[in-house]
Parts: C-alpha cells; sequence; structure tokens
C-alpha cells in the first residue's frame, strides 16, 4: 500500500510538473522572453553564404530548394518510401475492407485460419500502421527536414539500408500474423524476433535525420522540425521498450500496452501528420502561420501531457484508480495543445480560402487538419468516465481511431504525396481528374464509415448496458451499421486504388516538367 | 492537361516561399481554457486521491475487526449481534422468540434438547444441518434444516450460537468464535446429522431421540450409472452437465446451481429449453439431445444432490434492501416478498418454485433482468414477468446479493422425491 502511494504521488506530481512547465512556458512567452521566429530570422537571413541571400536578397522567407540541389538528393529514399507506402496503403486497407466484411458475413472466408476476422483485422492494423502511415510520414519527413534546415540529407545509404530493414520487417512481421505467430499484444502483435529487424530500420532512419539537423544552415527551427525531431526521437524508445519480452507481465503489461499502443498514436503518428500540415499549409497557400507562441504552447504542451493518455484504455480495469484518473486529467488537458494547433492551421487556411479551390493537396491536407481537431476532442471527451462507460468495448471506438489515424493522419500524407511526388520526380500526374474523384471518395467513404460506427456504437452501447436486454440483441441491432462501415471501407480503398493508378502511370510517363520555379498544384 | 486550362491565380505564391510564423500573442482564450482545465485536472486528482484514502482507511477499520473477532461474546454488543443475526436467519422458521412451529419446527425457547447441550449443540447442527427425526421437549419433528456453515463465519455462529444458549435456554456461558472454528474443522465436509439419534451419539447427555429411519430404498443401479455419466463426462453430443454446472451441481456465476432444486422444476426447465419457450443456446443445444428418461433421471439426480454454498454476493448490492425485498416484499412498486411464494428463506416450494437461497448473484440477478426485458418468459402465470419489471437494477442486485448470503436449501429427501415424483405428469404437454 505504501508503495501505490508513493508511485501515485509520483505519476500526480507528473501532472503537478508538467502544468508548471507549461506556465512557464506561457509566462515566458507573454513577457518576451522567447526570441520571436523575425529576429532570429532577420539574424540568420543576413549570414553570407546563404541560398536565401543569394537568390532573393530582398525577400526574405525565400529559399530555393530546387536550385541549391536539396531536393535532388532527397528525392530518391522520398519517392521508395511513397512507393512502398502506397503498397501497404493497398494491401492494408483490402484486409480492413475484409475484415469489415467479416462482421456481417460470417462465413464469407472462414475456411482457412488466415482468412478468419482476428487475423485480417490484426494485420490490417500492422500494415496501415507501419507498413503505411509510418513509411509516408518518414516521407514527408525526409523531404521537408533537409528543406527547412536548407542543407542537404545526410547518410542517404543509411536511409536507403533503413528502407530495406524496414519492409522486410513490416512484411515479415505481416506474414507472421497471418499464420498465426504473434506477441498477443494490441499495437504489439509483431513478434518480438521480428521487432529487432523493425528496429535497426528505425535507427537508420534517426540517424541521418540527426546528422542533417546538425548541419542545419537556419537558426530558427520552423515548427515542423520540432515534431518531426521529437516524433523520431520519441517512437524509438517507445518501440524497443514496449517490445522488450519478458519484462512486463500481468496487469502492468496491459498498461505498458495502452501506454505504447496510445502513444504510438500521439508521440509518433500525430507529430508527423501535424508536422506536415504545418509545413505544407503556409508552403502552398504562400502566407505565414498564424503565431509562433501559440505553435510553442501546442507542441509543449503535447509533449508534456500525452505520455500518460493511454492508461484511459482500461477505465473500469483492475488497475489502479489514481493511474486512470491520472490518465483522465492527462486526456482532457490534450485541449490546450490541439486548440493551439487549431488556431494555427485553420486560422491560415480561413484567411485563404480560395486556395482550396486551386489546389487539390490542401484539400487533403486541410481535411486531415480539421479531422485531427475533432479527433482530439473527441478523444479527450471520450476518456472521461461517464462517456467511456457507453462508448467501451463499442465500434464507436473504432470509429474514434479511424477519425484519427485515417481522416487526419493519413489524409494529410496523401495530401502531402500529392504535393511531394511532382517535385521529387519532375513529371505531372498523368491523371490529375483522379486527384479530385480520390480525394471525395474518401471524404464521402469515410463520413459513411464514421457515422455508420458512431451512432451503430453508442446504440450497442446502450443496449450492452441495459441488462434486461440479452447480449446477442446488441450484435443483431448492429448489422446495418456494420454493412455501412464496409460501404464506407469499400469507397475509401476505391480512393486509394485512384492514387496507386495515378503513381503507377506517373512512373510511365516521360519528365515533362522543365523547371520547379512553375507553381505545381494540382488543381482539378 | 490541367496547366493547360489553369489560369495562374496571381495569389499563388512561387516555389521559393518558406512558411514561417508570425509573432503574435497568444489569444486570451487559449489561457482561460488552460486555466479551468488545469483547476478541473486538479480537482479530479484530488477527489480520486480522497476517496482512495477514505476506502483505504475503511478496509483498514474493518481488517482491524476481524482481528478483534476473538473477544468474547458474551459482551454486550456481541449479543444484541446475535439477536440481529438471529432475525435475519433463523426467524423465518424457529419465529422471533425461538417458539418454533407447532408439528413442523421444533421451538429453541425452553429447548431441552439447548439446554443439555448447550450453545455447543447449537453450534453443531447449524454447522451441518439436520436430515431426520429429532425429538424436543418429547415431540418427534421431521427434522430438515439447512446447514450454515457456508453462510455464516465463526464470529456471526458464536454470536447466534450464544444468543440462542443463553436467551432462549437459560444457559450462563455463551460459545466463543475460536470454539466454533475448531468444531468447524472437526465437522467440515460431513453430511447432514441423520437425525437426533446421530446427534446424540456425539454430544453427551442430550434428551432420549427416536431411531434412525431406514436409509431409502437405492435407485436401480444401471440408471444412477447412466446419469452418473451423463453429469460427469456427457454423452454423444450432450456436455457433460459438470462441465458447467461443478462436479456437486454448485454452478457459478451466471451457470445456476442445481444442487437441491425441485426436481418438478429442472424437468420443467429443460422441458422449456427443449421447446424454445425458455431460450439459452448452450441449454437448448444439450436439452434437445436428452430424453424424456434422461431429463427425468437428471431432474432426481440434482434434487437430491448436497452442496455447500459458494455463492458469495458479489454485485455490491444493499443487503438490507434485499432482505426487504426478498422477507417483505416492497408495495409501493407492487413487489410482493421472494419468500411468499419461495417458501421461508427461499428454500423453495416444490414443485414448481425453484429455491432462491444460496443461488449466486450473477445469474439470480441476470434471470430477474431477463424477466423484466421479456427474453425470459416461462413462469406459471407469468408471475415473474410483473416482479421483474418492477425491480430496477440496483434492486435486482440488492436482492440477488442478499440471496446469495442466504444457507443451501435442504435436498430433498430421496423417499419424498419418489412421493413428488409420482404426483407430477411427465409428460410434455403438461409440464408447462
Amino acid at each position: 500500500m505504501q508503495i501505490t502511494e508513493t508511485l501515485g504521488l509520483l505519476l500526480a506530481l507528473s501532472f503537478i510538473i508538467s502544468l508548471l512547465a507549461l506556465t512557464i512556458l506561457i509566462w515566458a512567452i507573454a513577457n518576451k522572453q522567447v526570441h520571436t521566429p523575425d529576429a532570429d530570422d532577420a539574424r540568420t537571413i543576413f549570414t553570407p553564404g546563404e541560398g536565401a541571400e543569394i537568390d532573393e536578397p530582398n525577400k526574405p522567407h525565400h529559399f530555393d530548394t530546387e536550385r541549391s540541389g536539396i531536393d535532388r538528393v532527397s528525392a530518391g529514399p522520398v519517392m521508395w518510401l511513397i512507393a512502398a507506402a502506397v503498397f501497404w496503403l493497398i494491401f492494408g486497407s483490402l484486409h480492413g475492407l475484409a475484415a469489415s466484411l467479416e462482421l456481417h458475413l460470417p462465413d464469407l472466408m472462414s475456411g482457412s485460419a488466415q482468412m478468419t476476422f482476428g487475423r485480417m483485422r490484426t494485420v490490417h492494423l500492422n500494415s496501415v500502421a507501419y507498413g503505411w502511415a509510418s513509411q509516408a510520414g518518414l516521407a514527408a519527413v525526409f523531404w521537408i527536414i533537409p528543406r527547412i534546415f536548407h542543407t542537404r540529407l545526410r547518410l542517404v545509404g543509411l536511409v536507403k539500408l533503413g528502407f530495406v530493414l524496414w519492409n522486410i520487417g513490416v512484411a515479415a512481421g505481416v506474414m507472421a500474423i497471418a499464420n498465426g505467430w504473434t506477441d498477443g499484444l494490441e499495437w504489439l502483435e509483431i513478434p518480438w524476433q521480428i521487432d529487432i529487424v523493425l528496429a535497426l530500420g528505425a535507427a537508420c532512419f534517426v540517424a541521418p535525420l540527426i546528422a542533417t539537423a546538425k548541419h542545419r544552415e537556419v537558426h530558427h527551427i520552423y515548427v515542423s522540425g520540432w515534431y518531426f525531431l521529437a516524433a523520431i526521437l520519441w517512437f524509438p524508445v517507445l518501440f524497443i521498450v514496449a517490445n522488450i519480452p519478458g519484462v512486463h507481465h500481468g496487469v502492468e503489461q496491459a498498461t505498458m500496452n495502452w501506454w505504447y499502443a496510445h502513444n504510438v498514436l500521439g508521440l509518433w503518428l500525430t507529430p508527423l501528420g501535424v508536422g506536415t500540415a504545418y509545413y505544407f499549409i503556409p508552403k502552398i497557400i504562400g502566407k505565414p502561420i498564424y503565431s509562433y507562441a501559440v505553435s510553442l504552447v501546442g507542441f509543449w504542451a503535447l509533449a508534456l501531457f500525452y505520455s500518460q493518455v493511454g492508461i484511459h484504455h482500461l477505465i473500469g480495469g483492475p488497475v489502479p484508480t489514481w493511474l486512470v484518473t491520472l490518465s483522465v486529467v492527462h486526456s482532457v488537458m490534450m485541449f490546450v495543445p490541439v486548440i493551439a494547433v487549431a488556431i494555427n492551421q485553420h486560422v491560415t487556411v480561413a484567411r485563404n480560402l480560395w486556395a482550396l479551390k486551386e489546389s487539390m493537396p490542401l484539400r487533403f491536407i486541410w481535411f486531415g487538419a480539421l479531422s485531427y481537431t475533432a479527433a482530439s476532442f473527441q478523444g479527450s471527451i471520450e476518456a472521461l468516465r461517464s462517456v467511456n462507460t457507453i462508448t467501451h468495448f463499442t465500434h464507436y471506438t473504432v470509429g474514434h481511431a479511424h477519425l484519427g489515424a485515417y481522416a487526419f493522419v493519413s489524409l494529410v500524407l496523401m495530401g502531402a504525396i500529392y504535393q511531394i511526388v511532382p517535385r521529387a520526380t519532375g513529371k505531372y500526374f498523368p491523371f490529375p481528374r483522379l486527384i479530385a474523384w480520390h480525394f471525395w471518395l474518401n471524404v464521402i467513404g469515410f463520413a459513411v464509415y464514421f457515422l455508420s460506427l458512431t451512432i451503430g456504437g453508442v446504440l450497442q452501447g446502450l443496449a450492452q448496458l441495459d441488462a434486461t436486454k440479452p447480449f446477442a440483441d446488441s450484435v443483431i441491432l448492429l448489422k446495418p451499421y456494420l454493412e455501412g462501415r464496409s460501404l464506407g471501407g469499400g469507397l475509401m480503398t476505391l480512393g486509394h486504388v485512384l492514387l496507386a493508378i495515378n503513381l503507377i502511370a506517373l512512373g510511365f510517363t516521360k519528365k515533362t516538367r522543365e523547371t520547379e520555379t512553375d507553381n505545381m498544384v494540382a488543381a482539378e | 492537361m490541367m496547366s493547360d486550362k489553369m489560369k495562374q491565380d496571381p495569389r499563388l505564391p512561387d516555389e521559393t516561399f518558406e512558411p514561417f510564423e508570425e509573432s503574435r500573442r497568444i489569444p486570451l482564450p487559449v489561457y482561460w481554457i488552460a486555466i479551468a482545465l488545469a483547476i478541473w485536472g486538479v480537482i479530479m486528482l484530488v477527489e480520486t486521491s480522497h476517496s482512495t484514502q477514505v476506502a483505504d482507511k475503511e478496509r483498514a477499520a474493518q481488517n482491524a475487526q476481524d482481528v478483534t473477532a476473538t473477544a468474547p461474546v458474551t459482551a454486550e454488543p456481541a449479543a444484541a449481534q446475535g439477536h440481529a443475526l438471529f432475525t435475519a436467519n433463523c426467524a423465518t422458521c424457529h419465529g422471533d422468540l425461538g417458539a418454533g412451529s407447532t408439528g413442523a419446527v421444533p421451538p429453541l425457547a425452553k429447548s431441552d434438547l439447548v439446554q443439555a447441550g448447550g450453545a455447543e449443540a447449537v453450534v453443531r447442527i447449524a454447522l451441518r444441518g439436520i436430515d431426520g427425526p429429532i425429538a424436543v421437549n418429547g415431540v418427534t419433528y421431521n427434522g430438515h434444516m439447512p446447514n450454515f456453515a457456508s453462510a455464516l463465519d465463526d464470529k456471526q455462529l458464536a454470536a447466534i450460537s450464544s444468543h440462542v444458549a443463553t436467551s432462549f435456554a437459560g444457559a450462563k456461558d455463551g460459545i466463543e468464535p475460536t470454539k466454533v472454528a475448531e468444531l468447524r474443522k472437526a465437522d467440515a465436509g460431513k453430511d447432514p446429522w441423520a437425525g437426533g439419534a446421530e446427534l446424540a451419539s456425539a454430544i453427551t447427555g442430550l434428551p432420549a431421540q427416536p431411531a434412525r429411519p431406514a436409509p431409502a430404498p437405492a435407485m436401480a443401479a444401471t440408471q444412477s450409472a447412466d446419469v452418473e455419466t451423463l453429469v460427469k463426462t456427457g454423452a454423444g453430443y450432450i456436455w457433460a452437465c459438470a462441465s458447467c454446472h461443478g462436479d456437486k451441481g454448485q454452478g457459478m456465476e451466471t451457470t445456476p446451481r442445481l444442487a437441491g432444486l425441485p426436481a418438478a422444476y429442472i424437468a420443467k426447465q429443460l422441458h422449456d429449453f427443449q421447446q424454445g419457450t425458455r431460450f439459452n443456446d448452450s441449454m437448448a443445444y444439450v436439452a434437445k439431445a436428452l430424453s424424456e428418461e434422461q431429463i427425468q433421471a437428471l431432474a432426481a439426480h440434482y434434487a437430491v444432490m448436497r452442496a455447500p454454498s459458494t455463492a458469495r454476493p458479489s454485485l455490491k448490492g444493499d443487503l438490507a434492501r434485499g432482505e426487504q425485498i426478498a422477507r417483505e416484499g416492497d408495495w409501493s412498486i407492487g413487489v410482493p416478498a421472494c419468500f411468499t411464494c419461495h417458501g421461508p428463506s427461499g428454500f423453495g416450494v416444490a414443485p414448481d418454485f425453484p429455491a432462491l437461497a444460496a443461488q449466486h448473484p450473477a445469474y439470480t440477478a441476470r434471470q430477474l433482468a431477463m424477466w423484466a426485458g421479456g427474453s425470459r418468459h416461462n413462469s406459471p402465470l407469468g408471475l415473474m414477468a410483473g416482479i421483474g419489471k418492477a425491480l430496477n437494477d440496483v434492486d435486482r442486485r440488492a436482492v440477488a446479493d442478499y440471496l446469495a448470503s442466504l444457507a443451501p436449501v435442504p435436498a430433498t429427501p430421496k423417499t419424498e422425491l419418489a412421493a413428488i415424483d409420482a404426483s407430477i405428469p411427465v409428460s410434455e404437454g403438461d409440464a408447462q
């Protein structure tokens, strides 16, 4: 009892310390203790030998990445990562769709163990999380980091090695899962022996980024850089701690499991998505982000509060109450960074709505940024015990997970792909209309998917809480909603196929662009 | 190609534009929201730590109380406790003043047996129950008393027995929990006392007791062997009953205790599962594979089974409220006392009313919920549907928990079972 009290006190302190840190940060900003980026930039821009000064002596905040040769170095690894990511996106989507169909057509694929729901769903999760989102996010990171640091990507060979290792790891992991060999913990299903390959791959990605950051030729690090650098340091820690076998047992293992599973979203996929949106929104629009002070608050509040969030998955479970309460409190505190990011990104878009018409990539990224706000607000509210009582163990949670990982992260990264690929390859997408089709298939498909699961999930939760109804009632009432989910998932998958068609066709076209300076915003 | 039809928007930036952030203050609402959330967070944490401390203190206090259970029971509070426990557990049959019931339940007040045997005799009877003729004050009763070994702990038994011996039979001393613990250890796992004769052989100085009855004729050996196989290992597509209901028919969680339920009730439920008038996929599967002979044999098998109670209150129900519903009902919501139909102390009234005492609370509460929701609807005259609907979730858990705290039903003796069997029509049509 003494030990739990001490631990409880220490963890409660983590909340108090985070609060204190946030207060000090805000005080420092309010009292101008933090250098404003403009003052810093004024200094760096006139440093001799920088591309910006040579190219555009009278235009601060301009830098030609094409002429300085930065993009040419990153283009190779970025294109490989994008190609692999889209492969895993299609692979994962098909498995997700199959798993969804199995929920209302249970005998559809009952012939073999590999095709059963339990394995299909798990293959879906691992291929989209580690194959698609992680690699598409890394593609954006490898594209953006050299650009904002005004220096070429270092250790390119290592990135290529990382790419090979990572894809071998994901493929082996997915095959292992399909054949029934797993570690048996959600998000950590890939056997730890295969995780070694993935960890080595991750190391090969991290080292070049750190080397590039060390050689940066700017004084002020743009906000995307904070998110990316933090994410590539957080992820290896999470991944290795969670996957070391034989360390965690019983309830402690469950606690560790949800600590990892939620942090891999919040401290890995979220910073990748937010950082990408932070870069491309002003880049495409050509207007700055609303406020440097607000982006500081957004980043540090995420860093301070996110790490304790995951345990709200164990509300009602046999874990100490104070641990769950701490997690609920931290979850609700996530309103602060989310509001900060929302102000910075949405204000910039809202003042330049014309750009949504001009740029398809911006539409994807803007929709993703809106979904980030929505998913985070929903998540904070879902963590409250009173709401969780109804939504826990229902399809509502699945809808929420897809609002975050799909509508936010995936759509931002798809937008980034449409923006990056023409610039990395010097080719136009051969079927620009398919991009618009992709966007609308994804938006409409996701709307059908999300509404089905949200409404169905609440009804399912209420039916499960009603002791006078047999459990089967809560299953039977879901059927139309599960069919809606399959319909939405099918539309989304179709959109992904259009992306793949455009990418493959682009691979077969000749180089059409002479220079990077003609603005190439894929539009309808 | 899009580049042909696309007129460049003059507002579009050139590719060399670099994203940057403007120097603006943090909007005021962000401060307010952050402060409000921080305050809420601190309050939440303080509240949780407070309620954790309260729970810890309650637990510590309870532990301390258990340690002091060795205090002499003749102390005043213990006597009051003994009276309360007697009212809750014994008075339904023996009466508030221990007067018994003429011809049916022996008196405790001025009982020659209690006077001779003292509190120790009371404890030993309560620990094992009685199943056989017993003479009190010269009158012979057909004794059927459940055993309270599982329902009452040492301290409670000591308090009750001391109360009975000192208040009703004029004994000077009660008995201490440590002594009860010794007796419990000595009598553990034994059958009920086979009437007063066996009791007299164990406790010296008791008044004269009637002779033991002749043992009931054993069932046909072949039939009981068949049933034994069915229960323990199953047959063909029929799962072993014991795989869910336990080797002693004691049940678990939402799987009911079967030991001691009226044979006719068990047979009716199996028929209902067969015909689909009671829903449970597992039981429907099993029941449909059973022959009529097997159903009757199983019903008889479980009806005479004796098993200590493994049920404990586990639904956090309010036991006082549960006791009120079980003993008195609640006419403000139109609910009669459970015991009105299900017999005193919920022992059950054959053939239609099953025992409720010692049933697992999860099962009882679930069945009540199912009556309420209409997914169980096979009670005679639809009696239970109205009751189930009138009880809310809190009441269902309260009454289920209270019933789980009671002593298990005394098993129907085999001789009596034969009589009941003969009087119940067994054809499927009549089993409604």
